[in-house]
């Protein structure tokens, strides 16, 4: 069996970190490149660098930054944030990104993930989801740093984007970021039920038993979490950490 | 020119511009360090025992209506993370307060957490903007003075303040100590009080607003002091505080690993010292600690000699340490080649409050004993 990928998930906010409690409440948390600095000598498995603000700046991707960001990391990066042409995708993996992630653009341009994993190959395009529940309880996909309701069904959104060829799903619960609680499980198993391609479940991430139950009950491929890997303890006072591997092994993840 | 001469008791050297010798060749600092009564590293243990007991008391009295006892301040050095594991065994519930200000290490995070959660100690982190940071400490590097570290450890003396201001607590206990640190020359680094001085060079050199940089005027250190009681104790000199004691101690309990040396647990704090110091202001810090440990007797005058041979840099992490802070700064290897060149400046050479701190010292006295009799 593939060993599980459990992945430190950061918000870039202009050039500083930031983390949101339900896309919202966006609290600084530091310099990317000495937070990258530390993950990399933890030895992480994967990162996720998302710029929470790329989309709604209507700019390019901080280029500069990034290719910084990529000369000093040892494991494989992925990038998301206001990817919406082939040749954002195509710098952005020149600079030493191994994957993009795209989210607004799989919905208004789905095109672009069909010609992207055509062009770059599947395991380079993640297409993340953000979902929320609504009032009823219905799962709804939304866009646009969770400002768009597509009224899309998260099960048919993931299909659809599994079968135009992304290698990825980046499965985000909106009403879990942030909050520490636990991944919303039945989200997860829902959409892993019904398409092939791995999961990332992300949202919710407060201890080591969740990403063994996204894992097991959710059937995630790989878990995702950004609290969880820059906060301590009940104050969440800013402080990068990453479980060792006997912490893992233990909590019966690896 | 003078001549090259080094203390017949100590390490302390003539690269000090105002050490003076005596007769025997003992320098004013080993002899100022053995001949101050009020030094506790040189007290006796049954001594401090004593007046660690009635500490204890005070803090434990001056907290009853707080969630905590005092502050401690953690940077997962050894003289940090030996104040956690002290006050713990004390029977203290102290709140840790950590600065970030953009350079903490691998080691320095994963210290601080396995001590905290051994311990179960909660923490607050203070994360400076690190954009305003980085002008601040390249406004240092351009004004050439020795005092790169001083926003540093401004700002963390400030948001202890802050943090028992608010919590409502009276205690900081701080890891400075005469122990390990009680001899350094005043000529090697000004200003650590001193706002006008930070903010002068700021202002001089820099160009972005001071949004998050935590500071503490005169009056607002006036306001900590007098009016709320804030009082820093250095706890360490109430033991019998041994640097290689304590940390066996806190590797054994706490899991806690070594970073090589002195505060090098901030990647700036070890370039800084590693290599500018020593490089272009021609200052080995190392000398100002080892011959404390010796007038401590904690280690002999041969051994301070040997350890002084060592590199104080290994080679490898040089290399990989200028490249990251070259970097992280956007300094090219040029413009950095043009601040190591830059004549050497002191603080007499910009806005400074050292007049006014010599007056101050005259006065604060009669202040303190006014205000406690409110
Ligand atoms: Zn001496």
């Amino acid at each position: 069996m593939l060993r599980k990928r459990i992945i430190p998930c950061l918000l870039l906010k202009e050039e500083g970190l930031v983390k949101t409690v339900k896309f919202k409440q966006e609290k600084y948390i530091g310099d990317p490149i000495n937070a990258l600095k530390i993950f990399n000598e933890k030895e992480v498995d994967e990162l996720v660098f998302l710029d929470i603000s790329a989309t709604e700046r209507k700019e390019e991707p901080h280029y500069d930054l990034l290719s910084e960001i990529a000369s000093e990391c040892f494991m494989p990066l992925a990038y998301g944030g206001g990817i919406h042409k082939i040749e954002q995708i195509s710098k952005i993996l020149s600079l030493g990104f191994e994957k993009v992630v795209i989210n607004t653009a799989a919905v208004d341009n789905p095109d672009l993930i069909k010609e992207a994993a055509q062009v770059f190959g599947s395991s380079t395009i993640v297409v993340s989801i953000d979902v929320k529940k609504n009032l009823f309880g219905k799962y709804q996909v939304y866009t646009k740093r969770g400002t768009y309701n597509t009224k899309l069904d998260p099960v048919k959104h993931a299909a659809n984007v599994e079968n135009l060829g992304a290698g990825e799903v980046m499965l985000n619960s909106i009403d879990r970021d942030g909050t520490m609680s636990g991944y919303d499980i039945a989200l997860i198993a829902k959409v892993s039920n019904h398409v092939s391609i791995p999961i990332i479940a992300s949202g919710g991430a407060g201890n080591l038993q969740h990403f063994y139950e996204a894992l097991t009950l959710g059937k995630a491929s790989a878990a995702a979490a950004g609290s969880f890997f820059v906060f301590h303890g009940k104050n969440r006072a800013v402080l990068i950490n990453y479980p060792s591997e006997a912490d893992f092994s233990q909590s019966q993840i690896f | 020119m003078i001549p090259y001469q080094v203390c017949n008791r100590c390490v302390m050297d003539t690269s000090e511009p105002e050490i003076s010798f005596d007769e025997n060749g003992n320098c004013n600092h080993c002899t100022a360090y053995l001949s101050n009564e009020h030094n506790l590293a040189l007290q006796s243990d049954t001594s401090k025992k004593e007046d660690l007991n009635k500490l204890v008391e005070r803090i434990k009295s001056s907290s009853r209506n707080s969630k905590y006892d005092c502050i401690i301040g953690v940077s997962g050095g050894v003289d940090s993370t030996y104040v956690a594991y002290l006050v713990k065994e004390l029977g203290l519930n102290p709140l840790a307060v950590h600065l970030d200000n953009g350079w903490n290490s691998e080691l320095a995070v994963s210290n601080i957490q396995k001590t905290l959660d051994n311990l179960g100690i909660d923490l607050y982190t203070y994360v400076i903007d690190w954009h305003e940071f980085r002008d601040i400490q390249l406004s240092f590097l351009k004004a050439s003075v020795r005092d790169a570290e001083i926003p540093t450890d401004h700002a963390i003396i400030s948001v202890l303040y802050q943090v028992a201001a608010k919590e409502n607590l009276k205690y900081i206990l701080s890891g400075a100590n005469s122990a390990t640190e009680g001899i350094y020359p005043v000529t090697w680094t000004y200003g650590i009080a001193d706002l006008k001085y930070i903010k002068g060079i700021h202002s001089i050199f820099g160009s972005k607003k001071l949004k998050t940089f935590p500071s503490t005027s005169l009056s607002m250190k006036d306001y900590y002091i007098l009016l709320k009681q804030i009082k820093t104790v250095p706890i360490l000199d109430y033991i019998d505080f041994n640097k290689e004691k304590a940390m066996q101690i806190i590797q054994n309990e706490l899991g806690w690993r070594y970073y090589g040396g002195k505060h090098y647990e901030s990647i700036y704090t070890r370039f800084f010292q590693g290599y500018i110091m020593p490089v272009k202001f021609k200052i080995d810090k190392r000398r100002a600690h080892l011959s404390t440990l010796i007038c401590s007797g904690q280690i002999t005058k041969a051994e301070a000699l040997e350890e002084l041979k060592k590199e104080i840099y290994p080679a490898e992490l040089y290399e990989s340490d200028r490249e990251f802070v070259l970097k992280k700064l956007k300094l090219s290897e040029t413009d950095f080649a043009e601040i190591m060149k830059l004549p050497i400046k002191s603080y007499k050479d910009y806005p400074n409050s050292k007049n006014y701190f010599e007056f101050r010292k005259k006065v604060v006295p009669y202040l303190r004993k006014i205000s406690l009799m409110h």
